[in-house]
């Protein structure tokens, strides 16, 4: 057991410092209004590339699964589920209970899911929220009902702003 | 509430005197954090009573745990408190391991404690923010979400989630530290130390906080031992117990740190003490990066299962385990085991009890919010009706963790 | 035609509805009110790390507060069970009124005897005290104190307004108002007591035209009078009234719709008012122009006050009742004595 140091906090409570720190406090406020650091994305105008390990929705190879049903055994949420496709056993995958862990894509045993990038995306019904083996083979792309282009910027840990943009190509 | 009478038609005698002593019901929706409601019972401005009605946002975890397998509980474990949930994970796990009997290779515990680090950085600023949008200072709420989100970004990218991590594994963690992590951590410590000052100037030294947060909700040494404090709220009041140093789990035996006590007690004590842990955490964080050994992040026990094509494609270029079959349903042998984390709040304390069958027989969990209902009931009464909320904040009470 | 021209500029230009409903009154009032809780969010923003209102508009999001504005007018107006309707719904508008009514005593300039458009009311608003005409809705020798004998209204109607809602913590808002409003009239009072006594006059007019600013004879007057001006009208720090997270809005809770657009919006007339009296009597006030560009000077020595006091929502939490009580007493009651012997040494030796 290493030495115990029991701290106190400044407990001066001189007028003077007082308002110093009145003024500390304000000069700070000041400081920020004339050079902000804001880190707010301005989304939809502008979109973030998420990491390339990111765990965002989920893609099946269909020729590749071997239908061994781990990824709806594994499956925390009861999201991925096996159905018998055009006489193959295949997943469906519902994210209506997704939780995005990924488990099931870990424990695959021949790589027939893939975590894509994507985690934006808007459904009219919960009925589109279940994919079928054949929507779920494909990659996820869905346009943002946007005017004009979505720029694409990827987000960067920078030691003066906290989180900087940069355009993402 | 009563009934108005007409002002134009009564008179004098019929004029309805408003009671000194009234019953306020703050929440269950409330503008600062809480989904729960505090029934407050005032005299004039002093509480008398402030009940806490718990359970608004109860998620039955324990309950869903009889009927889940071990791999299951991972994402369910964390949803109490999302904002904690690598050691909401943690605590889970190593309560498993002990039943499983694995021991996790030395890289992998370096890395449980830099995720638990970085998520008790994370955690604190948002209790901080917390508390500073109930004492209406807007600046250092936005702070604290604006200097988490820096966190949640390398959190991101260590772990592939923003706040549902599910990092922890039975043997070891899910996925490896990359240069280009450990250059976004460092970066990331940087930015941090260079915002401290201007916290303190704008929040913590700010007299209008100052004068909030001393001497309100003064708790002593006796009665914060006595009522069941943990964590920083019983650190904050001078009493020195951390299970980091008193039962080290993952790396901590083998790293260098303080921990920040402080005398006083009070509200003010429990932010300072909050802020000295993100300093110490980031001490930690960039011990565990310089000292960290190599090896394998995956017990050897699952490790030698997962195929060895899956591990070239998968671990050795992009240092990310794929599961073994193992994990999809697994039986742990009968027994019992209880692990203590020092989650960002506090203490964490599981029970697991395995009867050989893929489902925990029971999963208790005592999460730090808990055992803080009855401190802040304590507190609150007879403070200022304004104090409320400074407690409230100042305790970093979080209700979906209390009720689970 | 010309006649009739001329009748309209007349009464467009007569001071009495000139200052209350054209400049600096209702209309260039409400727009600024506007302006300056849009520069609140925007300016929080810059300083939290965030963007503000963006969408509305090309500038900054500027239009954002009127479409905000207009949104709210048009909501559905609850009127809860159990209260007295007629009340509720008049209640509001009291405190507006009241914050805003000081502006008639209050001179926004002096009209020189030729060449200014004000020049022709020259006579109907002579003030003997500086010899020239002024630019006031209700000229009076008493403007000094005559605003703030209206503007100590403000906080009875608040009260009214909590009661006529019957809610508890809207009451609790208004009891808090109470107590509040006994620090900072007291405050106020001191400080305006003490430029008085500097100055020799209860003339607003008179302090101006004597061309020294009341922050430059009295500092400490001012100093007191502007904590006094944001307790007055609840900004942060002293944001007590309407704490969000302890009483949801305090009086304003049970509005919806218009009524709540008035019930919020008499702080910020109150605060404006305050902020061109402040300017008046602190600032050098329109000195040494006369007729409307002296109005305009005036006007935006008040708009920076505005403008920096609800930055201040962006550097400070708020106090408790019991501190902001305790603080005005003890520490800010001896600056305010020290004020006035600072102003009757000023009024001795310096000021004639």
């Amino acid at each position: 057991m290493d030495q115990v140091k029991i701290r106190e906090y400044d407990k001066n409570k001189n007028p003077f410092r007082l308002f110093g720190a009145h003024v500390a406090a304000v000069g700070e406020g000041i400081k920020h209004a004339i050079k902000p650091k804001t880190i707010t994305l301005r989304y939809p105008d502008v979109s973030m590339t998420l990491p390339t390990n990111y765990r965002g929705m989920i893609r099946l190879y269909k020729d590749v699964c071997i239908g061994c049903s781990l990824c709806a055994m594994i499956c925390p949420a009861d999201a991925m589920k096996m159905t018998t496709w055009e006489g193959k056993k295949l997943p469906q995958i519902n994210y209506g209970r997704c939780v995005f862990c990924g488990f099931c894509v870990d424990v695959c045993p021949v790589d027939a899911l893939r975590e894509t990038r994507v985690h934006d995306a808007a459904f009219q019904s919960r009925r589109e929220l279940v994919f079928n083996p054949d929507k779920f083979n494909q990659d996820f792309d869905q346009t943002l009902p946007v005017k004009g282009t979505v720029r694409k910027v990827r987000a960067v840990i920078d030691e003066n702003k906290g989180i900087r943009y940069v355009p993402d190509e | 509430m009563t009934a108005q009478p007409n002002v134009f038609t009564m008179d004098a005698t019929q004029i309805d005197i408003v009671p000194i002593e009234g019953e306020l019901n703050v929440g269950p929706q409330h503008p600062g954090s809480g989904h729960l409601r505090i029934y407050v019972k005032l005299n004039g401005d002093i509480i008398e009573k402030a009940e806490l009605d718990v359970g608004y946002v109860h998620r039955s975890v324990e309950k869903l745990a009889e009927v889940r397998n071990y791999m299951h509980l991972i994402p369910l474990v964390e949803r109490p408190a999302i904002l904690d949930s690598i050691h909401m994970n943690l605590g889970y796990i190593l309560a498993l391991e002990k039943i499983m009997g694995v021991d996790v290779p030395d890289r992998a515990q370096y890395l449980r404690s830099l995720a638990a680090e970085i998520n008790r950085i994370a955690s604190h600023l948002y209790g901080t923010g917390i508390l500073a949008v109930f004492l209406g200072h807007s600046t250092g709420f936005m702070w604290g979400f604006g200097d988490r989100e820096v966190w949640v970004e390398v959190l991101q990218a260590l772990t592939g989630a923003r706040v549902t991590n599910s990092y922890i594994i039975p043997g070891g963690v899910r996925r490896d530290l990359t240069p280009t992590i450990k250059e976004m951590i460092e970066k990331a410590i940087r930015y941090q130390r260079k915002r401290i000052p201007e916290w303190k100037r704008i929040f913590l030294n700010n007299p209008n906080i100052r004068a909030r947060l001393e001497n309100v909700g003064v708790m002593s040494k006796e009665q914060a031992i006595a009522w069941g404090a943990v964590g920083p709220n019983l650190r904050g009041s001078g009493v020195y117990y951390d299970v980091r140093k008193f039962e080290p789990y993952a790396a901590y035996d083998r790293l260098d740190f303080e921990i920040p006590v402080y005398k006083e007690g009070d509200a003010y004590a429990r932010v300072h003490v909050r802020f000295n842990e993100i300093e110490e955490s980031m001490k930690i964080i960039e011990q565990i990066i310089k000292e960290i050994p190599q090896g394998n992040i995956l017990s050897d026990r699952f490790f030698k299962q997962i195929p060895p094509t899956r591990l070239k494609k998968h671990y050795e270029t992009h240092g990310k385990i794929v599961f073994p079959g193992y994990y999809a349903s697994f039986r742990p042998p009968k027994g019992e085991a209880i692990s203590r984390v020092e989650a960002a709040r506090g203490e964490l304390v599981y029970y697991l009890n395995s009867d050989g069958s893929p489902k925990p027989y029971r999963l208790r969990m005592v999460t730090p919010s808990y055992r803080t209902i009855y401190v802040f009931e304590q507190l609150a009464k007879g403070a200022r009706y304004a104090d409320l909320v400074a407690i409230y904040g100042s305790l970093d009470y979080f209700p979906p963790e209390a009720d689970r | 035609m010309m006649d009739i021209l001329q009748d309209i500029k007349y009464v467009i230009f007569y001071p009495s509805f000139f200052v209350m409903i054209i400049f600096p009154g209702l209309i260039a009032g409400g727009l600024f009110v506007l302006f300056a809780i849009w520069f609140e969010r925007k300016i929080a923003a810059r300083v939290q790390m965030r963007v503000g209102p963006y969408y509305v508009s090309r500038f900054g999001g500027i239009a954002q507060l009127l479409a905000d504005a207009i949104r709210v007018a048009l909501q559905e107006i609850i009127i809860p069970a159990g209260v007295n309707p007629t009340l509720y719904v008049i209640a509001p508008i009291f405190p507006l009124l009241f914050a805003f009514l000081p502006l008639a005593f209050l001179p926004i300039g002096v009209i020189p005897e030729q060449g200014s458009v004000f020049s022709a009311y020259y006579h109907s608003f002579f003030d003997p005290g500086v010899n020239m005409g002024v630019i006031a809705a209700l000229p009076t020798e008493y403007s000094l104190i005559a605003v703030l004998a209206v503007e100590a209204a403000y906080p009875i109607f608040i009260i009214l307004q909590a009661w006529a809602t019957n809610n508890r913590f809207a009451l609790v808002g208004a009891v808090r108002e109470a107590y509040l409003s006994v620090a900072y009239d007291v405050l106020i009072l001191m400080s305006v007591i003490a430029t008085a006594v500097e100055y020799h006059t209860l003339d607003v007019a008179k302090v101006v035209q004597s061309g020294i600013p009341g922050i430059v004879a009295n500092p400490l007057a001012a100093f007191v009078f502007f904590v006094g001006l944001i307790m007055a009208t609840s900004r942060f720090p002293f944001e007590i009234v309407e704490a969000e997270s302890e009483l949801v809005t305090g009086p304003a809770t049970e509005y919806s719709g218009l009524l709540f657009l008035l019930a919020m919006g008499g702080s910020y007339f109150g605060t404006y008012v305050y902020a061109l009296y402040f300017a008046a009597v602190f600032l050098g006030g329109w000195y040494p122009l006369s007729g409307f560009p002296g109005a305009v000077i005036l006007f935006l020595k008040a708009a920076v006050i505005v403008l920096f006091s609800v930055f201040l929502r962006s550097v400070y939490g708020r106090y408790r009742i019991d501190q902001a009580l305790r603080n005005s007493w003890r520490l800010l009651l001896p600056v305010a004595l020290a004020s006035i012997v600072l102003g009757i040494v000023g009024g001795w030796l310096w000021i004639r």
